[in-house]
């Protein structure tokens, strides 16, 4: 067990752990944020999407090890910030939660897309996207919130 | 009575949005206990001893000599073991659970138990038929006999893995007189009912509460219950929390699937060029147990004319059990194979007498008044000529036809007509399900819905208070409803078969009428509405004759793709659909459904690609199973008709399954038109497109 | 349970992997799923862990003397957006995983796990990458395909890690990336293909091909490339069947869950003869000197 420090939904912290354990466990067993989910564990649905230094990461890929010194989000520290509540609206106005399992980690995602490109494409939301699959809505209305999203949210990113 | 189909803001956005939901893998509870299920490492064998090792304290081994009732799940068919005893009959299948507090221990206990098995002959290929229906309409042998020409088609659908983004997990809870199950589910009370018979219970003592549900597509219709008989008993046994939650690999290789199916045809072809007479028979794998399958093999048949009217039918189907995962419920339950194979099988019939094949199928259209395949009527309108009409206008479908039929063309063009038989199978819902929903007033006023039905995504949440509130003539925010705990709402049956707005709906819809009626400020009152069938249903269940469904919901989609002849990869250009559905409860609801449905429908036909070689799966995760990702998405033009359904709360019918079911026909159909070569099996996958391109 | 080492400086790391067998673990993309074991659980790894992403002095890139170097820890993202990556090396890394993968996924991690269907590798092949392999005693720098022996294995000893891996800088006059997937975006190549060529007064100069998936390693063949020189850039179009008759023994795909032999096989070839074509049609465009 070695002690590590970081960032976490901005405050800072300290934990003993083994630095192999998946950030994702970490997470949600240490921290109790279970708005991080586990949806395949090999790194390939999005639905443990954390920000890393405002980067989307999975979280089921990545060893406590590489959070030293780094500022970790999850959604439960994101949903405090406007960003969130123009992202979360956005998806609310136009229909894109149905289970919502993939949600957290699409709006993590979005917001690591619109961080770098307050102005995507379509194209560029639906790359941006292509690491956190749903399969209940089609990724329509979830592309359409984004596009709305990054239109009201003018000047937040 | 306000627009019912006006959109509103769902339920349940906001706890979503936020993480804050809770999914069953979020819940712990004190002295909660992990499980973890050994399972067959054969296809088909006999367990001649398992050695287990001297166990620590604190953990334990469940097996079915713990079951107090039978070793067996109850489901339509009897006969999946809840633990397997003597035999084994697929690779994965559970054989007992090893349950403690330290997951590695438990990992090691697993490990270092060693089943001994003496090897049985499996089999894997269509052999063994356990079920196998029939019925016929009209006189298809003397049609045979006056035919001038005979037409054959063959075609094969694959598995279908549902890859709800939440694998399936249930916790249960130990109380002195009572189990209570806690989970990711579709029908809270057919897992009562399950636990209820491996624990010898009346229904007093077991409770079952759904969780936040993370998709579902019907993987969590009857599977749930085997998790659920696995820890009613380890609950009963230890009397402590149990949790049993499925890693993504155990969840793809274990747990049910879609049939796969093979799907043959005959066409007794008339002197003028005229579809007289189909015959054809359906083979579903129904895995190692039956199950739903028999089901399932019905809705398949029944469909066999698809949305046409043809007069003469004799139709057959035999499901075969194989040494495999068994298969179970899939948004469609037969209907997406079968659509696909009539779909297709008109197109080459058009094709083989050289007729065009849109002008062609049209004639055969379904209408009003129309005989169904099993004898009923289609007894309400049918708007399916005006929705052809609409898409073929939008999508450009005739130039496109034409040009895209040019040589040097990589592009093509396909439409898939198709429906979807609303609610369960002939008297289904009067002899088995016998539906009640209660409306309870409260005493400040708001109106809580008791029903069974799972909110999944789907919308039910909103859609059933939304019925309930616009009757009632009320503010939504005074409706509630609440995830389903069996203690506390009655059965209003399963959420499965494109029901949940249609029947249990229309019994909300009744129940809020009486409420209204019976309204007093500041009282407490409960209404209560119980299903009656309506009176023109009449079903044989035995010939499979008369009406198999009280409604039919219908569907257009045009596809157009792009086929890369360097790759053979198949790029979606765009998609355009048009569906009656009676009436829309929630017109982006519904949107939602059918662009996710539609989407599963496409993938379905082109992208899933499950082979099971050997009865062993060999796409085990997602890396390997590939779904779409937003990037394989397109955008889609969707138009919901306005038919409103008299015996539907609002005129609504159902829409959860119908998007699906023509997905697969439309994108076919569009590759088979790209690169000129006859379709005959989905996935159409680059691999096939390939074979069928070097054939030349 | 086993021990991290997080060092702090790249020479710590190497003292460390001198005095200890260790395991290397950079961005973890790959490493976390292979050796995953139970939610809740920590990764089964056999060894002790050298973590080695936090090294700032491994994370570049920089031209220097014709040639491009690039640092161990620099990420996949990073590379994408830097004006000293390599065209032919973006058009690989955009359409490798997916933007959550490369925030973490490190190009030299992508060449350590030696896998036929990587990515990158077509490209690092054809650029003629080196590995620059490093002990506390020692430097080795190996070409690409002296690195990788075959399927997840490579010429690596316990002492070493990868510093960094050398590639060429050059202007190519055509380059072309294809990667066939499964599908649009976040898929394991069923194949892969790189090529490049410059040419001089109308002839091939310097022509590379390379493709992934097809074989146990990187197919490249030098000895193929240098029959192209001195062939006009305008008769590379009706060599085609030549061109594929001559690769066609050297691709040996195998059937797999994710495709099949014949599949890959025809693929493989159907871009070479797509990658000399629009080669050519590139040419006539002018767009050469």
């Amino acid at each position: 067990m070695t002690e590590i420090k970081f960032k976490l939904n901005n405050k800072n912290v300290r934990i003993e752990k083994d630095l192999t354990m998946r950030l994702l466990d970490v997470l949600r067993d240490d921290y109790g944020l279970i708005g991080v989910k586990e949806g395949c564990g090999e790194g390939e649905c999005g639905a443990c999407s954390v920000l890393v230094n405002g980067e989307v990461v999975s979280s089921c890929l990545m060893p406590l090890g590489n959070a030293a010194g780094k500022n970790i989000v999850t959604i439960e520290g994101f949903k405090k910030t406007k960003r969130y509540k123009v992202l979360h609206k956005a998806y609310e106005d136009e229909g894109a939660v149905q289970c919502g399992y993939c949600i957290p980690g699409m709006i993590l995602a979005s917001e690591s897309l619109l961080n770098k490109n307050p102005h995507p494409t379509e194209e560029e939301i639906r790359d941006g996207l292509s690491g956190n699959l749903c399969r209940c809505t089609g990724y329509n209305m979830i592309v359409k919130a984004v596009q709305r999203a990054s239109k009201r949210g003018e000047g937040l990113w | 009575m306000p627009n019912i189909s006006k959109s509103i803001p769902k339920q349940d956005t906001a706890e979503k949005t936020s993480g804050e939901a809770l999914y069953i893998g979020d819940i712990k509870f004190d002295g909660m206990l992990h499980a973890k299920t050994l399972r067959s490492t054969e296809t088909r064998a006999l367990i001649k001893e398992i050695k287990i090792p001297e166990l620590p304290d604190g953990y334990h081994i469940i097996d079915y000599k713990d079951i107090p009732g039978d070793n067996y799940v109850k489901i339509i068919f009897e006969d999946m073991p809840v633990f397997a005893e003597k035999t084994v009959n697929y690779f994965g299948e559970p054989i007992l659970l090893v349950v403690g507090e330290d997951k590695q221990v438990i990992l090691d206990i697993v490990d270092s138990i060693e089943v001994k098995y003496e090897t049985l002959e499996p089999h894997y290929k269509y052999t063994k038929s356990v079920i196998n229906y029939e019925y016929e309409k009209g006189n298809a042998d003397k049609a045979f006999i006056n035919a001038v020409k005979t037409i054959n088609g063959e075609y094969t659908t694959g598995y279908q893995e549902h890859i709800y983004l939440e694998p399936q997990g249930v916790i249960g809870l130990y109380e002195e007189n009572k189990i209570t199950i806690l989970g990711s589910m579709q029908c809270p009370y057919y897992i009562k009912n399950a636990v209820m018979q491996v624990l010898n219970d009346d229904g007093n003592g077991v409770r079952v509460q759904q969780a936040t549900t993370g998709g579902a597509f019907g993987g969590k219709e009857e599977f749930p219950s085997l998790m659920a008989c696995q820890v009613a008993v380890a609950a009963a046994k230890l009397k402590r929390p149990i949790s049993l939650i499925y890693e993504r690999t155990e969840d793809i290789i274990a747990t049910t699937k879609r049939h796969p199916s093979t799907i043959k045809f005959s066409a007794a072809i008339g002197p003028h060029f005229t579809v007289d007479a189909i015959r054809a028979h359906v083979s579903l794998d129904s895995g190692a147990y039956i199950g739903l399958s028999g089901v399932v093999l019905q809705r398949a048949m029944i469909a066999a004319s698809g949305v046409y009217t043809i007069d003469n039918l004799s139709i057959s189907g035999d499901v075969y059990e194989t040494n495999s995962v068994p298969n179970g419920a899939f948004r469609g339950f037969g209907a997406p194979q079968m659509l696909f194979a009539i779909e297709m099988f008109m197109e080459h019939i058009a094709k083989e007498l050289k007729q065009p094949p849109f002008e062609f199928k049209l004639k055969y259209v379904a209408k009003k008044g129309d005989a169904t395949s099993t004898g009923g009527q289609f007894r309400d309108s049918i708007l399916l000529k005006d929705m052809i009409h609409k898409v073929w206008d939008v999508s450009d479908y005739q130039r496109k036809t034409t040009e895209f039929s040019q040589p040097g063309s990589n592009k093509g063009i396909g439409m898939s007509l198709f429906l979807h038989g609303c609610g369960f199978t002939g008297s289904g819902e009067q002899k088995h399900i016998k539906a009640v929903v209660r409306l309870r007033k409260n005493e400040d006023d708001t109106v809580t819905v008791l029903a069974a039905n799972t909110e999944m995504g789907q919308g039910a949440a909103t859609t059933l208070r939304k019925i309930a509130a616009g009757i009632l003539g009320i503010p939504i925010e005074q409706v509630i409803y609440n995830l389903p705990d069996t203690d506390l709402v009655p059965d209003s049956g399963p959420t499965v078969a494109s029901r949940t707005i249609m029947i249990v709906g229309g019994l909300i819809a009744r129940a809020a009428k009486e409420l209204k009626e019976k309204w007093e400020p500041g009282v407490e009152i409960i209404v209560e509405e119980r299903y009656k069938q309506p009176n023109f249903i009449k079903w044989d269940e035995d010939t499979l004759h008369g009406d198999a469904y009280p409604a039919y919901s219908w569907g257009v989609a045009v596809c157009e793709v792009e086929v890369d002849p360097v790759t053979f990869r198949v790029d979606l250009k765009d998609l355009w659909s048009a569906y009656d559905i009676g009436k829309a409860i929630d017109e982006r609801i519904v949107i939602g459904q059918v662009e996710g449905g539609l989407l599963q429908g496409i993938a379905y036909g082109m992208l899933e690609v499950m082979d099971c070689k050997e009865g062993i799966i060999q796409q085990k995760n997602v890396t390997d199973y590939i779904i779409p990702t937003a990037a394989d998405s397109i955008n889609m033009y969707t138009y919901i008709m306005d038919n409103p359904y008299p015996l539907g709360p609002y005129g609504a019918k159902g829409a959860g399954e119908l998007p699906l079911v023509g997905g697969a026909p439309a994108v076919a159909m569009a590759i088979e038109n790209a690169i000129g070569k006859k379709i005959t099996k989905i996935p159409v996958t680059p691999e096939y497109i390939m074979e069928l391109m070097k054939n030349d | 349970m086993v021990n991290s080492y997080i060092p702090e400086n790249y020479k710590k790391a190497l003292e460390l992997l001198a005095n200890n067998n260790l395991t290397i673990l950079a961005g973890g993309t790959d490493l976390m799923v292979k050796t995953r074991k139970w939610s809740g659980l920590a990764p089964g790894f056999n060894g002790d862990i050298l973590f080695v992403s936090q090294l700032e002095e491994l994370d570049f890139i920089r031209r220097e003397k014709g040639k491009i170097i690039i640092g161990a820890t620099t990420t996949l993202e990073k590379l994408l957006h830097d004006e000293n990556t390599p065209k032919l090396l973006k058009m690989a890394i955009t359409q490798m995983a997916s933007p959550g993968i490369r925030h973490t996924a490190t190009l030299v991690g992508n060449v350590g796990n030696a896998s036929p269907a990587g990515d990158s590798l077509p490209v690092l092949y054809v650029l003629n990458a080196k590995i620059v392999l490093e002990s506390i005693v020692a430097k080795r720098i190996l070409s690409i395909d002296e690195f990788i022996l075959g399927p997840g294995s490579k010429d690596m000893k316990s002492d070493e890690m990868i510093r960094e891996i050398i590639i060429d800088d050059v202007e190519f006059d055509f380059v072309m990336y294809e990667k066939a997937g499964g599908r649009k975006s976040d898929a394991i190549s069923k194949v892969s293909f790189a090529g490049a060529f410059t040419s001089l007064h109308g002839m091939v100069h310097d022509m590379r091909i390379a493709f992934g998936a097809v074989g146990p390693t990187i197919v490249r063949m030098k000895e193929y490339e240098a029959r192209f020189n001195e062939t006009q850039v305008w008769d590379l179009l009706r060599m085609i069947d030549i061109v594929k008759d001559l690769y066609d023994p050297r691709i040996q795909p195998i059937n797999d869950q994710r495709s099949t032999a014949e599949y890959r096989k025809t693929c493989a070839l159907n871009i070479l003869g797509k990658f000399l074509a629009e080669a050519e049609t590139s040419a006539k465009k002018g767009d050469n000197h």
